[in-house]
């Protein structure tokens, strides 16, 4: 397993680079050697992403001469606004590290060595299976590569770069977060405010529905008690988990997690895909009770699913009663422009009157309640959460269409989160131009001085929490401290 | 740990008889099989114990794959257990063990470990193991009485954290609402209830069977078993483990590794040979069988006719699987010749004959070769470019196979289905369920009635295979027989023979006669003579 540092520090100049899915893990030896000439490509000075004359000097860009240009914004984002001290102290999960030290100084422990990093570049390349031994080649390689995208995978038994040098059967995942991912394109069948990769506020409360829920499930049941919510850039949002026991959880039990977090059944053309049972189970309770508060708003107001008949149909489909079903229809088509929330009482009272013949009451006494499941629970992706080495973006990036920053968010004030308000490079910039301006000489870090500040400390509690969490359950377990 | 059961293997084999061991008393038919036997055993011994544990160990699987109803799947497996591994509990013999129960006992536990030889092998290998292993315990564990259990899992010493009667009020509105939402009677106060970490229980917790806070999960009684069978998975899990990175010391034994290395490619079905059968039917009757030929046969015998030309695999294959048929070897020649028929006769005997002949043991090594079985098709010689042989289901793409599905009237309910076993790489489930579906609708029985493997009414259950499809003989034999049955049916009965209008009889010119292949046949369908003219 160890490899002698000769060896090492040729395959650090030699990533591996594929042109493949990021989760695809079966790996073609081969493409070592089509990767040097990837490799070689990527550097010289013909680099489109590179600009000869770059002003990497953030005070003096105007960014408006390199509108097209998102490489240069992503060379300053790396370079002033990521904050790297934090990163480090979340993936090397052993110890926050002292406030006066400077990232550099940070000494990298073995999950953080261990680690799967991927990277996409501005070309599309996918670059698999990276991992660094100290802070500066990490920093360096960030530079380096300017990545539009950096995926993080598992923690793996020996280091992913060092892959090759063992049989594929001998490279195995050992532990990574238990993560999350709630895309809206999921919901784009009952979204109707926006489609495809557009995101209002409208449409975000399903965002924040599905946050509200999947938190407190994981918090209240499963016990969980680091969690950070992230934003995915666009149009959805990832959950990490650090505590310990999150990250060795097995597929199997991430399974199960995912299997007790979900409610629907039956694909797209089933219609009707929440049948719950009469009596709920009481993490489906409470999560009822989350969709309770927000099901009228996004309905009724936000999504006016119950205004004009293409939309009702839909939720008239879903009720198995002809009856029900044409007693609506005759009554909303009298009156079109009556409103939604009444006409959401109207079909209670249809319902009310069907189940009182005793053979459609079992079919019936719910369907409201699951109809309302169907529209507003959390839809996972489910793929994301159950296989300990899927990828997942990681945060503090910046999403290449959007140029927004992926930042965490505060899930006690998560309703106000607005991710169209998110920072992107652009206004980090021009905020830390006014900073300067205003407070000349002062020796902040350059993300401090901006809106990014606040996304910071949100992350820096969380791993706060994280360390805290090793150390209850390494106190636990009454082991001497293993690493320092 | 593996060292030691290295030498006791040998050990075993060197004295030649099953000893009984004092030290291992067997009270229960469970075993946690924690120790490796020190007993003695002879070579041949060790070859069928592992066999008919693998009778067992298939078997279950493959009901479990195929979504038998439990009735079935619980004759099913009586019937394998009483055959191959016949294990009695202990209320029937009142008190104390007998000495038959105690061989019964010590079969099991000596097999288990054989076949944990076998399978220790490789990651595949010991997941399917692992799943097989546990299947069979949690199979056993179920069918003991609540007095049995207790007392296996008092020898075990497996207990688990009680929820206290204070706990018990505390939490009593939510076990109430959990056990009523997984459609039980909500009565929590008298049921007993363990505390444990979520993560041992995953599967309850993914159906949301039990109530989960704070990251324990609470299992009421009813759902011991998972507790249990946790435990048995974790251990064997990890004891296999420990046995792969073993098991090179072993490769020097000339004796065992031959047997362990070919335990998992075994055809444990019987065989389909020829002998009883051959020369019963004629070259040109082969057509007319075709409707029930599996889909790697007809697609041979399709490509055959196109092309008027078979390469080698396929001849293998197809000219086996006719031989199995009951193609005489003179009636393979002209079959042969005929449809080689790009070629003048000299040709075809220069080139051609000798391998027929060869196929039939009169040339060469003289060897009577048996037809294929699907664990050879799948497993071994797989087609290069122009070879039509092998399982359609393993080795076509998956717009091949859906194409081939689809002119075979395969709805896509249906397709989808088998598609997911084809990806679950059950390609013999799939086979199987491609039998059913394909069968039905050539009785006209809708196939929603097969939906799940329920196949109660309707005639549905005359077209359930009732084995897992494993050799295409097998499925050629199954269909035939089916397809009779069912006319004589149909003839016999006043019903409106109308109704069934698209069952197609097989066109046979000369006079076939149908009998099966193998031992074990009862003597009444050994001979039906069917004259179909």
């Amino acid at each position: 397993m160890e490899i002698d540092s000769t060896q090492d520090a040729t395959n650090g100049r030699m990533p591996t680079v594929e042109a493949g899915q990021p989760v695809d893990d079966d790996e073609d030896l081969d493409h070592i050697f089509d990767d040097m000439d990837e490799d070689e490509t990527s550097a010289p000075a013909h680099n489109p992403w590179r600009p000869v004359h770059a002003p990497l000097d953030v005070h003096n860009v105007n960014l408006s001469d390199y509108g097209g240009d998102n490489s240069l914004k992503l060379k300053l984002f790396y370079r002033h606004f990521f904050p790297m001290k934090q990163y480090i102290d979340w993936l090397n999960y052993d110890t926050v590290s002292d406030s006066k030290l400077s990232a550099s100084d940070i000494k990298l422990s073995k999950t953080f060595m261990n680690r799967e990093f991927c990277f996409t570049l501005m070309d599309d390349t996918y670059i698999r299976f990276q991992s660094y031994k100290t802070v500066d080649e990490f920093r360096q390689e960030l530079t380096r590569l300017n990545p539009a995208k950096i995926d993080l995978g598992a923690i793996y038994n020996i280091r992913p770069r060092d892959k090759a040098s063992v049989h594929a059967s001998a490279f195995k995942p050992m532990s990574k977060e238990l993560v999350f991912d709630v895309d809206m394109t999921d919901y784009d069948d009952i979204r109707t405010c926006c489609s495809g990769g557009d995101v209002c506020m409208k449409c975000w409360e399903f965002m924040t529905v599905a946050m509200k829920i999947v938190d407190s499930a994981l918090k209240d049941d499963f016990g969980f008690k680091n969690l950070l919510w992230v934003y995915s850039g666009r149009r959805g949002v990832h959950c990490w988990v650090g505590d310990e026991r999150a990250r060795q959880l097995n597929n199997e039990q991430r399974k199960a997690i995912v299997a007790y977090l979900d409610v629907t059944k039956g694909g797209e053309r089933q219609g009707k895909t929440v049948k719950l049972p009469n009596n709920l189970h009481p993490s489906v309770r409470r999560s009822y009770e989350i969709i309770d508060e927000h099901f009228k708003n996004i309905v009724f107001n936000s999504q006016d699913i119950l205004r004009d008949p293409t939309h009702w149909e839909k939720i008239l489909t879903l009720i198995p009663d002809e009856t029900v079903q044409q007693t609506a229809r005759v009554e909303w088509e009298a009156d079109p422009d009556r409103e939604p929330s009444d006409k959401w009482e109207d079909l209670r009272g249809f319902v009310r009157k069907a189940i009182a013949t005793p053979s459609k009451r079992n079919l019936l006494e719910h369907v409201l309640r699951d109809i309302m499941f169907q529209y507003t629970y959390p839809r996972l992706d489910e793929k994301v959460s159950t296989n300990i080495n899927h990828l997942l973006k990681s945060p503090f990036c910046v999403h290449p269409k959007t140029g927004r920053v992926c930042v965490p968010i505060e899930i006690e004030n998560c309703e106000k989160f607005d991710p169209t308000e998110a920072p992107t490079t652009e206004t980090l910039i021009n905020e830390l131009n006014q900073y300067d301006t205003d407070h000349p000489g002062s020796n902040l870090q350059d993300w401090e001085k901006t809106s990014l500040a606040s996304y910071v400390k949100v992350f820096e509690a969380f791993v706060k929490g994280n360390v805290k969490s090793i150390r209850s359950t390494k106190q636990a377990k009454a082991e001497p401290t293993l690493e320092f | 740990m593996f060292r030691q059961e290295n030498r006791k293997t040998r050990q075993m084999l060197a004295s030649g008889h099953i000893g009984y061991d004092e030290k291992n008393p067997y009270t229960t038919t469970l075993n946690f099989y924690k120790v490796p036997p020190t007993l003695n055993i002879t070579i041949v011994e060790f070859e069928q114990f592992a066999l008919d544990r693998m009778q067992i160990l298939t078997k279950l699987m493959n009901g479990q794959l195929r979504n038998l109803p439990p009735a079935k799947l619980e004759a099913s497996m009586n019937e394998a257990i009483s055959k191959h591994m016949p294990m009695s509990g202990n209320s029937s013999s009142g008190h104390g063990v007998t000495r038959e129960q105690v061989l019964e006992r010590q079969k099991d536990y000596i097999s288990h470990f054989i076949v944990r030889l076998a399978y220790c092998r490789s990651e595949e290998l010991r997941n399917w193991f692992l799943r097989a292993e546990c299947a069979l315990f949690k199979y056993r564990f179920e069918r003991l009485s609540q007095k049995e259990q207790l007392e296996f899992l008092e020898t075990q010493h497996l207990s688990w954290k009680k929820v206290s009667d204070d706990d018990k009020r505390i939490l009593r509105e939510n076990l109430r609402s959990t056990a009523l939402s997984s459609f039980k009677s909500g009565n929590a106060e008298d049921e007993t209830y363990f505390e444990v970490d979520f993560e041992k229980v995953p599967l309850l917790v993914g159906r949301r069977q039990v109530y989960v806070q704070g990251g324990k999960a609470y299992v009421p009684l009813a759902h011991q078993v998972s507790l249990v069978l946790d435990e048995f998975k974790e251990r064997l899990s990890r004891d296999l483990e420990a046995m792969g990175r073993a098991l090179p010391r072993m490769e020097e034994d000339k004796r065992l590794m031959p047997i362990l290395n070919h335990l998992d490619k075994q055809y444990l079905g019987r065989e389909f040979t020829s002998s009883a059968i051959a020369g019963e039917i004629q070259a040109q009757d082969v057509d007319g069988l075709k409707v029930h030929m599996p889909l790697c046969m007809e697609n041979l015998h399709n490509e055959l006719r196109q092309d008027k030309h078979t390469r080698h695999g396929g001849r293998m294959q197809y000219g086996l699987f006719l031989k199995g048929m009951g193609l005489s070897l003179e009636q393979a020649l002209i079959f042969w010749q005929t449809a080689f028929g790009k070629l003048t006769p000299d040709q075809f005997n220069k080139e051609y004959a000798y391998n027929v002949r060869h196929l039939y043991g009169m040339e060469g090594k003289r060897t009577d070769y048996t037809p294929y079985s699907c664990k050879s098709i799948i497993m071994g010689n797989t087609p290069g470019p122009q070879d039509h042989h092998g399982c359609p289901f393993r080795h076509f793409n998956e717009t091949n196979l859906r194409a081939q599905l689809t002119s075979h009237m395969v709805d896509e309910f249906d397709t989808e289905d088998i598609m997911r076993m084809v990806k679950g790489r059950h390609y013999q489930v799939a086979c199987t369920r491609y039998y059913e579906v394909t069968r039905a609708r050539m009785l006209g029985i809708g196939t929603e009635t097969l939906k799940g493997g329920g196949l109660s009414s309707n005639g549905g259950s005359e077209v359930a295979s009732q084995e897992l499809i494993e050799h295409p003989n097998q499925f050629f034999e199954q269909s035939f027989k089916l397809m009779r049955d069912f006319s004589e049916k149909k003839n016999g009965a006043n019903g409106d023979p109308s109704e069934v209008q698209a069952v197609p009889e097989p066109t046979i010119k000369g006079r076939y006669t149908y009998r099966m292949a193998g031992p074990g046949t009862s003597s009444t369908s050994n001979n039906m003579d069917m004259d179909m003219e």
